[in-house]
């Protein structure tokens, strides 16, 4: 390796990038689309809001404290219609005379119409809580006076608004894109063949790769701060979160080298990149999708990422509870490093 | 020796594009590396700068083995490409600034733009500039380390005649100044006039290695070439200058015909090159 080579072509290529309109819409991009954030609600929902047919003093015992809002309905077919339209977390329908059964210490019977997108969590704790509270009436006991304490932030999961949730999207995005940024560096050093005019120098092919990674990672970790400034992100544990990042960036200038090496066509390598970028960006989306589960994301290795940096900026995770995603994230770090020096040196040498 | 070669041999898949060739280049000396479209000039060129490992035979470059200690070699050579290859959004300038960071020295770039008469284009990206432009840009790029040798394929290709002789003297100032140069062309009179030796390759094979006066006498030939008016335009008759029966001949033409021009012609590496391989230089 050559020091004095490798700051001239990284130098060099910190230009090229910022003269090609591509690379910089690519770096633009990133950051831009963290603008959503603020488009995306910033508080989360608390009440359930219930949609009820039939009469009884019973409701009148809870109050919007426990968080749970009552909407009266004229018909059972009317509560069925609007929890199907999605408006309401679930509805009650009460039977006839509910009130003098409850009296007579009978366990009348309700029936419980769920949304289908509500996750499964939320039916049982509902259907738990209605039985809790028919039987304390039926026995004419209150209800079980419970105090919850939270230690330290509360960082529960439907406590999160959306906008936070969003985060690591944008993180994965922004670095994601830097493989564009390299694999257009790459590729169009061969196209213009000046690659071959480095070589003869006392450049090295990997003088070229450090460099171009030094850049990528550069560009990535700028990007990623950006984001972070943008979206005043100063939260969870900032080193830990910053080793993250560094390692997605590696992930992508790793996997940028290799698919830039694979073709000496610049049109070409947008086909080349633009599918495993997609890819790679699913994670981020599919964790703002309630309910759906990541584990069809567990091939994709910015899934790993994405679970970190979620953990670390809306649940407190530590390097204690990441480092299994950070280490899954580094194997994958190394595998496409030697890819991409492997198809380059191939292509170079 | 400068360049040593021996026996290097290249072939891409089946076809085989240099076939066993030696040869050296003396300190100080032009060898013109000529050849007709494909003969092997580049593969050649590229095996001598590391580009290509051979695939028999080898080159020994300033005495070092150009295949085992690549680096060593680059530092010390230059060498201009047959393809144009700049970085289109870097300024002249920027691509000569690049290429001297990378040897980690701190040329007088005004001065080598000077040189090549670029100075008007020095803030220019090379992406706007003509081909010939781009030549010379690449030529002043071989030359940023000031280096022992200079590997020029085809540096005068795609040039206006005033621009190529301004090449050619730079050529020269160089191998005055002790600089080794090993210059590719498929231009005879370009050979001709620089080359201390030329070699003639043909199919991957050198076919004769001399100085450019003696592959003339041994095997061009000279001859007088007369121009006769006649009633309906002009008659020409070349006759070959070593035939005893040349002389008679001319006084008969001159006696019978209105003659209006005699002149000799020397022989060219065009027709030396015709002789050896019966193929043109240049189609
Ligand atoms: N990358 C390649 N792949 C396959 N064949 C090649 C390649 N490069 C050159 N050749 C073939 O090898 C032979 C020699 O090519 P080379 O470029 O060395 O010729 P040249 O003398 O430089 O020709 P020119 O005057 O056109 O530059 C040619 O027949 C050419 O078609
Ligand atoms: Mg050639």
């Amino acid at each position: 390796m050559n020091p004095q080579c490798v700051k001239a072509i990284a130098k060099k290529d910190t230009i090229a990038a910022m003269r090609n309109s591509l690379v910089l819409m690519g770096l633009i991009s990133g950051i831009l689309f963290a603008g959503v954030y603020y488009v995306l609600p910033a508080s989360v929902e608390e009440t359930f809001d219930l949609a009820v047919y039939g009469e009884s003093q019973f409701f009148s015992q809870f109050g919007e404290e426990e968080g749970i809002a009552f909407h009266p309905f004229g018909s059972p077919g009317d509560v069925e219609k609007a929890v199907d339209e999605g408006d309401y977390v679930a509805g009650l329908v009460l039977p006839e005379n509910f009130d003098s059964l409850l009296m007579s210490g009978k366990k009348p019977e309700i029936t419980l119409y769920f949304d289908s997108e509500q996750p499964e969590n939320v039916r049982t704790s509902i259907t738990y809580f209605m039985e809790l509270a028919v039987e304390s009436a039926a026995l004419q006991t209150p209800l079980p006076q419970m105090e919850g304490e939270i230690l330290g932030e509360d960082m529960a999961g439907e406590q999160i608004p959306l906008r936070e949730q969003s985060i690591p999207l944008y993180l994965v995005m922004a670095l994601v894109m830097e493989m564009w940024t390299i694999s257009t560096l790459i590729v169009e050093e061969s196209a213009a063949g000046t690659l071959r005019a480095v070589l003869v120098t006392p450049a090295s092919p990997s003088d070229v790769i450090l460099s171009k990674g030094i850049v990528g990672i550069g560009y990535s970790l700028l990007v990623a701060v950006a984001i972070i400034i943008l979206t005043q992100t100063f939260r969870g544990d900032l080193p830990v979160l910053f080793l993250g990042v560094l390692l997605g960036a590696i992930l992508s200038v790793t996997l940028g080298l290799f698919l830039g090496s694979l073709t000496e066509n610049i049109i070409g390598s947008y086909i080349y990149v633009g599918v495993p970028l997609l890819v790679l960006i699913l994670p981020g989306l599919v964790i703002l999708l309630p309910g759906v589960s990541l584990s069809v994301m567990k091939v994709i290795p910015t899934y790993y990422l994405v679970d970190a940096v979620n953990q670390i900026l809306n649940h407190g995770a530590g390097l204690s509870d990441v480092w299994k995603e950070f280490a899954v994230v580094g194997v994958f770090d190394v595998i496409f490093f030697f890819l991409g020096v492997t198809a380059l040196r191939r292509r170079y040498s | 020796m400068i360049i040593e070669a021996e026996t290097l041999t290249y072939s891409y898949d089946e076809h085989l594009a240099v076939d066993h060739i030696s040869f050296s280049v003396d300190k100080g000396e032009i060898l013109g590396f000529l050849g007709p479209n494909g003969a092997g000039k580049t593969t050649t060129t590229k095996m001598l700068t590391g580009q290509l490992i051979p695939q028999e035979g080898w080159a020994k470059i300033l005495g070092i083995d150009i295949s085992s200690d690549p680096k060593k070699v680059h530092e010390r050579i230059g060498v201009c490409f047959e393809e144009k290859n700049l970085y289109p959004r870097l300024t002249v300038r920027e691509n000569l600034k690049f290429f001297a960071d990378l040897f980690g020295i701190n040329p007088d770039l005004d001065e080598l733009l000077k040189r090549v008469d670029l100075t008007k284009w020095a803030d220019d990206r090379a992406e706007t500039l003509s081909k010939g432009l781009q030549q010379r840009v690449m030529f002043a790029r071989s030359l940023i380390n000031d280096p022992d040798i200079l590997f020029l394929d085809e540096p005068t290709s795609g040039l206006d005649p005033i621009s190529a002789d301004a090449i050619r003297q730079i050529i020269v100032t160089e191998k005055r100044k002790g600089k080794t140069i090993f210059l590719t062309t498929h231009n005879m009179m370009e050979a001709d006039k620089l080359s201390d030796r030329v070699a003639f390759i043909n199919e991957g094979k050198i076919v004769a290695l001399d100085t450019p006066e003696n592959l003339k006498l041994k095997l061009g030939k000279r001859a007088l070439k007369v121009r006769m008016r006649t009633q309906t335009g002009f008659e020409e008759e070349t006759l070959p200058l070593d035939d005893p029966k040349t002389p008679e001949r001319t006084k008969d033409l001159l006696k019978t015909k209105e003659v209006a021009t005699i002149h000799t012609q020397e022989a060219t590496l065009e027709e030396v090159f015709i002789q050896l391989t019966g193929r043109k230089l240049e189609q």
